[in-house]
């Protein structure tokens, strides 16, 4: 019985959650109409619509590409800098290292939108402006990177990389055959969280960006809305469509990811 | 490209063995570079920008304009000509006091619900933990049509002035499920099960249970949680662009970041946007000041 309660507590709440999701799905299959209803007529579902939004939209496909090589390229940058950056920090003793620590620590600190304004002017002047690198090269340095990699870097004992720098081992390859094979969970964690947010980016591309063609799918999706306001079946499906990778990405990543963020977020 | 970057790094080590600074320079390069050129300059440029009237094409400062600006965000000095802007505070306060409570309640509820270790709970678990995979773009594109007037199920939610604001904050709830159930989840499941039974054979009712042991057990995530919550609440802007795309109904909806967004972009009024940008790191720095200081007195394990 009181198994039975909880079933449906956990039933009710998991409705509640996905509501939204199955509303549009559900409006999304339920063809062109003004007067949409809340369940489709089931006999009657139309899913050729996830075709007609690339006929509707010749773009689409040119802005999931740009969502993709953009997210990728940060998230391979992001762990690049980080992985570079945290090596010193974590494992090295040098003068003014406490002072990079609070330089890396600051930019924390600072919300990317207080610094939206001179960065925007900078890629105008440099004539980044509807170019891939505009979406890029602004995100390579993570402050939340470079420490979430030198705790990892720390669980490697000192001893064993002045051991093998004393040995002749030079100090890149401690890196790259020692230190980062060591620390793949923690690199698995921010690789997933550096794309999740790349791809879900909304404020810098829809400032960057004037020309359609290097749209990104975020802000393609919501200029989709507003150019289809007649109908609903369009842009829903459009909406299910740029969701699909991230939802990928997370239900393959999900535990790494989940582990990676609680090991500092619980343990404080 | 990285072979002479390697090398560089092998020559410094090697002419002086005992002096590792070149060396971690040389790897702490790219960051430090990066760093300079869009945090550390643009955020000084912004600082230096707020104190001038900036002219619109070059986008060089042109005529001092002292604290003109910053009083003028406070409603304070002549130039208010019936902006209403320390609105647009108090609106981001409003806004974050609606979100991050409601987030905490029900994520931890859900996470409660599925602490219990029964079967097929790992589906419910993966369904709960679904929405940090929706941005907040698709989320707002989502719910403008749930909103939407013609659906005739909230048919004036986001024109009138008294629902609009907790209409955005449905939806940020919504997105930001996802992410506190899963930490606080994982809080939940840390907490040793030997401290869940004697609790038991001590007799303590379910309710005492929760309020003395699992509620100060899983208050360091809920702190994280407040903390990054509360912070994203301010820096708040695409779920307002998409689901209302102007001040709001009677101006209700025109948080910071969004008044910063109209300055820059819709005015070109580059030193007022400066201005409001400064005003936001400090309003997220004393926030996280006082947060520091909560931190040292919750409960630690």
């Amino acid at each position: 019985m009181k198994k039975a309660l909880l079933y449906l507590f956990l039933t009710l709440a998991a409705l509640a959650v996905l509501f939204p999701l199955l509303f549009s799905l559900s409006l999304a299959l339920q063809g062109e109409t003004v007067s949409p209803r809340i369940l489709p007529d089931f006999t009657r579902l139309d899913f050729t619509v996830f075709a007609q939004v690339f006929a509707k939209e010749p773009l689409m496909g040119r802005w999931i590409f740009n969502s993709w090589v953009v997210s990728i390229s940060v998230t391979a940058g992001v762990l690049l800098v980080s992985v570079l950056a945290a090596y010193p920090l974590a494992l090295f003793r040098f003068r003014g290292q406490t002072f990079v620590l609070f330089l890396f620590l600051s930019t924390l600190m600072i919300p990317w939108e207080s610094t939206i304004l001179p960065n925007y002017l900078t890629i105008a002047l440099w004539g980044w402006k509807d170019s891939y690198q505009a979406l890029i090269v602004p995100f390579l340095a993570s402050g939340f990177g470079i420490f979430l990699l030198r705790q990892a870097f720390k669980t490697v004992p000192a001893e064993l990389h002045e051991a093998a720098v004393m040995e002749g081992c030079g100090r890149s390859r401690f890196l790259w055959a020692i230190l980062v094979p060591l620390t793949k969970p923690a690199l698995a964690t921010l690789g997933i969280w550096a794309f999740l947010n790349t791809w879900n980016q909304y404020y810098w591309p829809l400032l960057v960006i004037d020309n359609p063609v290097w749209r990104t799918t975020q802000v393609g999706i919501t200029a989709f809305r507003s150019t289809e306001i007649a109908s609903y079946n369009l842009p829903m499906a459009a909406t299910l469509i740029v969701l699909a990778p991230t939802v990928l990405v997370l239900f393959a990543g999900q535990k790494q990811l989940v582990e990676g963020l609680t090991a500092g977020a619980v343990k404080g | 490209m990285m072979d002479l970057f390697h090398r560089a790094v092998m020559a410094s080590s090697r002419l002086h063995p005992g002096r590792e600074t070149v060396s971690a320079f040389v790897y702490l390069a790219p960051a430090l570079i990066l760093f300079a050129v869009f945090t550390f300059w643009p955020f000084l440029r912004a600082v230096q920008l707020s104190f001038f009237l900036v002219d619109r094409n070059t986008f060089e400062p042109a005529l001092w304009f002292g604290f003109g600006y910053y009083l003028r965000a406070f409603n304070l000095g002549e130039t208010a000509l019936g902006d209403d802007w320390i609105r647009s505070i108090a609106t981001t306060f409003q806004f974050t006091l609606m979100v991050v409570p409601f987030t905490l309640a029900s994520a931890l509820a859900l996470a409660l619900l599925a602490v219990s270790k029964v079967k097929g709970i790992g589906v419910f678990r993966t369904i709960y933990t679904s929405s940090l995979a929706i941005s907040l773009a698709s989320a707002g594109v989502i719910w403008s049509l749930i909103y939407s007037p013609n659906l005739k199920i909230f048919e004036t939610i986001l024109t009138d002035a008294r629902t609009a604001l907790p209409a955005v904050a449905l939806m940020t709830v919504w997105t930001n499920l996802g992410f506190s159930f899963i930490l606080l989840l994982a809080g939940l499941q840390a907490i040793p099960k030997d401290l869940w039974e004697s609790a038991k054979i001590d007799g303590a009712g379910s309710w005492r249970t929760f309020w003395h042991l699992t509620l100060p057990l899983v208050s360091p995530t809920l702190l994280f949680l407040l903390i990054t919550g509360t912070i994203g609440c301010f820096q708040a802007f695409t779920q307002f662009k998409v689901l209302i795309d102007s001040v709001g109904p009677d101006q209700s909806t025109n948080v910071l970041v969004y008044a910063l967004f109209t300055a820059f972009w819709a005015e070109n009024n580059y030193g007022f946007a400066s201005a409001l940008s400064v005003i936001l790191f400090g309003l997220l720095l004393l926030l996280s000041l006082a947060q520091y200081r909560l931190d040292t007195r919750v409960h630690y394990q």
